[in-house]
């Protein structure tokens, strides 16, 4: 199992802390293996450890086939095992709670009608924003700003009220930026890199939806990593409005990336929504975004890439049947035509739609990708560059909220 | 995805225990709370109407066949089914039920040496593992075990939930919980600790109001208590906002035609309390008394809650500055 191997090397990296807990008679750190789960609670907290002295069930890592390694602990040796993570929870969570802001917009944050996802109508409650730097940039959820409210305050966790401005934001993330004005000690919060992170660990994702100022807690692990163009990471703590914007953290309180609503075969802004607390969540991993976080800063909008046609898989073979191609979209400047054969895009082959867009998911608009493909009555393989265009909007339409049915 | 857990975690205290020893024959304690409660457990079954389901759950509360419900509809029918844990069936006499408490006591003539006691003070707090413990989708008929479900407390609140307009807004504390309880059956299905401790009774299916999901909860076992005893004062409980309606500021707000839009001062009445105040047209009421003015409808709530001649706080955007603004009401012409 993939998920075990990384957590053990997780665990070898910990290693000398994880030594000096074994060396204390008393301080004895507690390891429960739960499927592909791995709690470490040691060390991180003082108040933990403290309290870990009282339970101790210690098992080598280095070996686990073997299990006669393992102590026999008793039913009370385990529900204290058991407490001790829902105390690793709660500290986590204390530590990350800082940084965590309540946002409050004033007039026309949802969608002006219509269902977004399983949601009848959008709350117009308050939703949840990290701050990320000590002047007061904030991060959240475009999903609490699927229109632009007039007034946007933020209340940080010293309970002060603020008025913020909207700046950039990422539709191919879901995530949006807000700064508040002269600030400079704002608490932020400690980051996990993404590549530290292993499938089957804790993760706990946090927010301050349901309207009490105390962020409302959800347990699960990392499902999976690298999901939606490598942008998300994918959990089964339960992720919804409640939380869209605030933190998902690791045992040690550590943000993992920010709670988002996704759906792999839709950009649209409410894609995701329909699966709110279901066990299929995201979080957009940001500990190495600083670039991104800079063009958010200047006011940039990134939207999701857009090519232009309908096709169908080639019954005649290799590569996808272009069957209409969307008239000013980025295929169309391309030259690209009705029953041409699309081969390639961005060197990858395609041989169905699922493909394309699972490879589209890596790019976003205004990006340069090469496509192969051959005209149809020639056999001659032709290369095209071509810069990634936006969906067309409908007329009339503002955005789109619903997720495109998938056929 | 919790019953999947609860699988694994199973599967992992299983592994922790020595070999030759399976956990048929020393079950972990999870599973032994989980035994312990379900003779405990009731399936109830009532009157069904168009898509409201006629199924509930309910909880064992004294050794004479009183069974704790949630309140619903399933109970108007013409007769109220009850299935213990053994398959045996019983007809059960409602002996009180209760709107605002949103909660029901149900009677069945049979002797019922196993129940839950309802503790008074607060059982768990947040991240505690819990289990909620329901007939979900009545997946169990009969003497058949209902459904398992693992999770962690998420909140101890008060919010604002309802399921629709015509409900009545639930205020009171509940304990909200990340194992999913929001589906047809789960209502009257208890969540405990991981030890065995009613943490309270799983709630009927109810949407929050800021979120508009559906929220995962339980009614605090103390709260279970005040209604079995008799202590729900519907009144108090229900919180009445007190509306004097005889408040005026002098402020005409704008009207674009929705009453989800700004509260943007379209003009202040001369002489008016606004005027005394300095609000200006173009000002945008952001909160009044310490309530959050998102629209012109919030601003109409919250103007008939206030009296005359009680000075309160009002905060305005004006340009990029917040205003605060002390005002004055005066008496409604």
């Amino acid at each position: 199992m993939v998920s075990v191997e990384n957590e053990r090397m997780t665990l070898q990296t910990d290693k000398p802390n994880w030594q000096r807990c074994l060396g204390l008679p008393l301080v004895l750190s507690v390891v429960i293996l739960v499927g592909g789960t791995t709690v470490d609670v040691h060390a991180q907290d003082d108040a933990i450890q403290n309290e870990v002295g009282v339970a101790g069930v210690v098992s080598s890592f280095d070996e686990p086939t073997q299990s006669q390694k393992f102590e026999q602990p008793s039913g009370a040796d385990l529900l204290k095992a058991m407490s001790l993570t829902s105390k690793a929870f709660r500290s986590a969570a204390k530590k990350i709670e800082p940084a965590m802001v309540t946002i409050e917009s004033y007039g026309g944050v949802g969608a002006k009608s219509g269902r977004i996802g399983g949601i009848r109508n959008q709350g117009e409650g308050n939703t949840t924003g990290i701050m990320i730097s000590p002047d007061g940039y904030i991060l959240t959820s475009t999903f609490n700003f699927i229109q632009s409210p007039p007034v946007i305050t933020v209340i940080t966790s010293d309970g002060v009220k603020r008025y913020a401005d909207l700046l950039g934001r990422d539709d191919t993330r879901k995530i949006c930026l807000l700064k508040v004005k002269d600030v400079t000690d704002m608490p932020v919060p400690e980051m996990v890199d993404e590549a530290e992170v292993a499938v089957g660990q804790w993760a706990v994702s946090l927010g301050v939806g349901y309207g009490d100022t105390s962020p409302a807690m959800s347990m699960g692990i990392v499902s999976a990593k690298n999901r939606i163009g490598g942008r998300a990471i994918q959990t089964d703590a339960n992720i919804s409005p409640a939380n869209y914007g605030g933190p998902l953290i690791d045992i040690k309180g550590r943000m993992i990336g920010i709670c988002v609503p996704m759906n792999p075969q839709s950009q649209a802004v409410g894609a995701g929504v329909e699966w709110y607390d279901s066990g299929i969540g995201f979080a957009v991993p940001i500990a190495n975004a600083k670039k991104l976080i800079n063009r958010l800063k200047s006011g940039e909008r990134i939207l999701p890439a857009f090519l232009g046609i309908e096709s169908t898989s080639n019954p005649e073979g290799k590569g996808l049947f272009i069957v209409r191609v969307v008239q000013k979209t980025a295929a169309e400047e391309a030259g690209l035509l009705r029953e041409d054969v699309l081969l390639e895009v961005a060197g990858e082959e395609v041989n169905d739609l699922l493909r394309l867009r699972q490879i589209l998911n890596k790019f976003e608009s205004g990006q340069t990708i090469e496509l192969k493909f051959r005209r149809s009555e020639s056999e001659k393989v032709e290369k095209v560059e071509l810069k990634l265009g936006v969906a067309p909007l409908p007329e009339g339409e503002e955005a789109q909220l619903e997720p495109p049915k998938i056929r | 995805m919790k019953l999947f857990s609860i699988g694994l975690l199973l599967l992992g205290f299983a592994l922790l225990l020595p070999a030759g020893l399976s956990a048929q024959e020393q079950p972990s304690f999870i599973q032994a709370t989980i035994d312990a409660a379900q003779p405990k457990i009731a399936k109830v079954y009532g009157a069904g109407v168009g898509r409201v389901e006629g199924f509930a759950t309910g909880i064992i509360i004294s050794a004479d066949g009183q069974i704790l419900t949630s309140q619903g509809v399933f109970l108007d029918g013409r007769q109220v089914k009850v299935v213990l844990a053994d398959g045996s069936e019983h007809l059960a006499t409602i002996m009180k039920r209760d709107r605002t408490a949103q909660l029901a006591i149900l009677k069945i003539q049979a002797e019922t040496p196993k129940f839950f006691e309802l503790s008074t003070d607060p059982v768990g707090e947040k991240g505690d593992w819990v289990i909620a413990i329901c007939n979900s989708f009545k997946v169990a008929d009969k003497e058949e075990p209902v459904s398992a479900t693992l999770g962690v407390i998420s909140l101890r609140t008060s919010i604002e939930a309802r399921l629709n307009k015509r409900d009545v807004a639930y205020k009171g504390e509940l304990v909200l919980i990340d194992a999913i309880t929001s589906n047809p059956g789960a209502a009257g299905g208890a969540v405990l600790t991981a030890d065995g401790k009613l943490v309270g009774l799983v709630g009927k299916i109810i949407n929050s109001s800021e979120t508009n999901t559906r929220l995962n909860y339980a009614v605090p076992s103390s709260r279970l208590v005040q209604f079995v005893e008799g202590k729900v004062d519907p009144i108090a409980d229900a919180k009445p906002v007190v509306q004097s309606q005889q408040a005026d500021l002098g402020v005409i707000l704008f009207k674009f035609g929705g009453r989800s839009n700004p509260a943007y001062v379209d003009r202040v009445v001369r002489g008016s309390p606004a005027a005394t105040s300095k609000v200006k047209t173009d000002d945008m009421i952001v909160s009044l008394d310490g309530n959050k003015i998102g629209s012109v409808r919030d601003y109409a709530r919250v103007l008939e809650t206030l009296r005359p001649d009680e000075e309160v706080l009002m905060i305005v955007k004006r340009g990029v500055e917040m205003v605060r603004i002390s005002i004055t009401p005066r008496k409604k012409k």
